[in-house]
């Protein structure tokens, strides 16, 4: 299993564990983390799962994919350099630990 | 597996009429059942409906029996899936987003919001649906797709005519010789707006098409503006009716929502409860099994949002309007690719802008006779009106 850790905008933070394979949009999902809605399913077509991945992760997860700057646009909050859409970030043994920090709005 | 079980029981006319007793007895007994009525596999339970949006390589959009094709006379977005897809979504895509409403348009639209409640007189009752739902709507929609110089009247005429085209599975050529006409003016007024708005661009979605560094053909800029014109009215028109509705018939839910400012959760609610867009057909790629049930290839499957919302498995009392809901997980939007465009637009413009002013300059609406309203439709579902008596 792979260990996330949500942090809301007020700080609370909630870890849970997650199969790799999933995605963090979905793993909130599954766990019921506040924050995250994820409307289109990961489709990267709603801009409802915006995060920040924290500065110690930014490696490991990754360049922004393909399309997913365009939809970032579409973001509620303000998009900064380590801003991504949730669904895009796949997980792996190796992400396990990952934290990332959410927006105040998602729509 | 066995093959869905066929409901005879089931008429158009019922559907039209109240089709939320009818989901509810389905999802109970028959979650996937065929309903020959319709000549579609009905998907009635919310994981269902959304699987089978989410997955566009085993449903797809991309149905070209639809009538929808000759109503547009273009091959629209909506029936498109893949990378054509998305390109076409990503050239107007920007023209809705949170940041553009509300760093360039949130004013405007206030002041037309205000404009329109400026002409309502008090102490009498007024039919909202006409008077606001409607004509706001389209008002704004003008201004979001760069249509200046377009009327009230020839928005909605428009998109009720694309509508009603897009709907002919009887395949009247009447009603085509009508969508034909408005055809016709709708590409004289979008070509004229477009030369003006490359001479003089704005944040509107037709000037960011045209004026793109790599634009799409311009076909399909006219097609997504005829999408959105026939997405962007009623909608929100009718999402506005329901809400109103849900508020002015639980008077206790009203204040609270008045007192925390819930008003996004007031529309999230609204939307849910009476989705304005009740389901969503796709046709199936190969044969597939969804709930225990073989779907042959070649099926179409009606994805039932609607009921989808109602689900026992994700919503308590789902048959209530209850704003103060602890999550809201309902599929209005749709899911997946095709996902609303407008969403983000959809719930700044009614849920935070037309529905709080609204209240605001009549805290004492009432709705005399709630029994009076006549709800409607299928496909598309709303109130028909909201006589309301302002103060
Ligand atoms: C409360 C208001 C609205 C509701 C409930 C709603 C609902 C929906 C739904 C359910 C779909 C998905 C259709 C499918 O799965 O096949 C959709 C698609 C779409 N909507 Fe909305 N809509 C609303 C407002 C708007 C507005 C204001 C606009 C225009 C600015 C708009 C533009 C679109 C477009 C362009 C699509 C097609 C997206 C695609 O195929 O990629 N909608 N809408
Ligand atoms: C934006 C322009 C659109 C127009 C003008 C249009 C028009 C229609 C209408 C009225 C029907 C109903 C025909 C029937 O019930 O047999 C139809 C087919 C269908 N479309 Fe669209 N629609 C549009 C977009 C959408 C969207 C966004 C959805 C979301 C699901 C949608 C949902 C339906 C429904 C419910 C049907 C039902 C018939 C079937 O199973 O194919 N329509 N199109
Ligand atoms: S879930 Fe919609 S963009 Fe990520």
């Amino acid at each position: 299993m792979v260990k996330v850790t949500y942090v809301a905008a007020d700080g609370t933070r909630t870890e849970v564990d997650a199969p790799p394979g999933s995605n963090v949009m979905q793993t909130a999902l599954d766990n019921d983390v506040d924050g995250i809605v994820g409307e289109c399913g990961g489709a990267m077509m709603c801009a409802t799962c915006h995060c920040y991945v924290d500065e110690d992760w930014s490696d490991a997860t990754g360049a922004r994919r393909d399309g997913e700057d365009d939809m970032l646009d579409c973001a509620a909050d303000e998009v900064r350099p380590n801003s991504r859409l949730s669904c895009q970030i796949r997980l792996t043994e190796g992400l396990d630990g990952l934290v990332v920090h959410l927006p105040e709005e998602q729509v | 597996m066995p093959l869905a079980p066929v409901d005879e029981t089931v008429a158009i006319g019922d559907l039209v009429r109240d089709p939320y007793p009818i989901y509810r007895r389905m999802r109970a007994e028959t979650p996937v059942v065929r309903v020959p009525a319709v000549k579609r596999t009905f998907l009635t339970k919310a994981a269902y409906t959304k699987m089978v949006k989410d997955d566009v390589v085993l449903f797809s959009s991309n149905d070209p029996t639809t009538p929808m094709e000759p109503a547009f006379r273009a091959h629209t977005l909506m029936r498109k899936d893949g990378e054509e897809h998305r390109r076409e979504r990503m050239a107007m895509q920007k023209a809705f987003t949170p940041k553009v409403i509300k760093t360039n348009w949130a004013q405007l639209y206030r002041d037309i919001t205000d404009r329109y409640l400026d002409r309502l007189p008090r102490g009498e009752t007024v039919d909202l649906y006409s008077a606001i739902c409607a004509p706001v709507s389209a008002r704004i929609l003008t201004h979001i797709l760069g249509l200046d110089g377009a009327s009230d009247e020839e928005m909605m005429r428009w998109s009720q005519q694309l509508i009603d085209g897009a709907g002919n599975f009887a395949w009247d050529p009447k009603l085509f010789e009508i969508t034909d006409r408005a055809n016709e003016e709708m590409d004289l007024h979008i070509a004229a707006c477009a030369e003006r708005l490359r001479a003089d661009p704005d944040d509107s979605a037709l000037s960011l098409m045209v004026n793109a560094a790599d634009p799409i053909p311009w076909s399909q800029i006219v097609a997504n503006i005829k999408i959105a014109i026939g997405g962007g009215i009623n909608e929100p028109r009718d999402a506005m009716a329901t809400i109103l509705y849900g508020l002015l018939t639980n008077p206790d839910q009203l204040e609270e929502v008045r007192r925390q400012e819930a008003w996004a959760a007031a529309f999230e609610e609204g939307i849910r409860w009476v989705a304005p867009i009740q389901a969503s057909s796709r046709l199936v790629m190969e044969d597939t099994v969804i709930g225990g049930i073989d779907i042959p290839k070649g099926d179409i499957v009606m994805s039932i949002q609607a009921s989808a919302n109602r689900d026992e498995d994700l919503f308590h009392e789902g048959e209530d309007f209850r704003v103060f809901r602890d999550k809201n997980p309902h599929q209005s939007f749709g899911t997946g690719p095709h996902h609303c465009a407008g969403a983000h637009i959809a719930r700044r413009t009614v849920g935070e802008i037309m529905m709080p002013e609204l209240f605001e300059r009549f805290p004492d609406m009432r709705l005399p006779d709630p029994e009076a309203i006549v709800w409607h439709g299928f496909g598309f579902r709303g109130p028909l009106s909201m006589p309301v008596t302002l103060n």
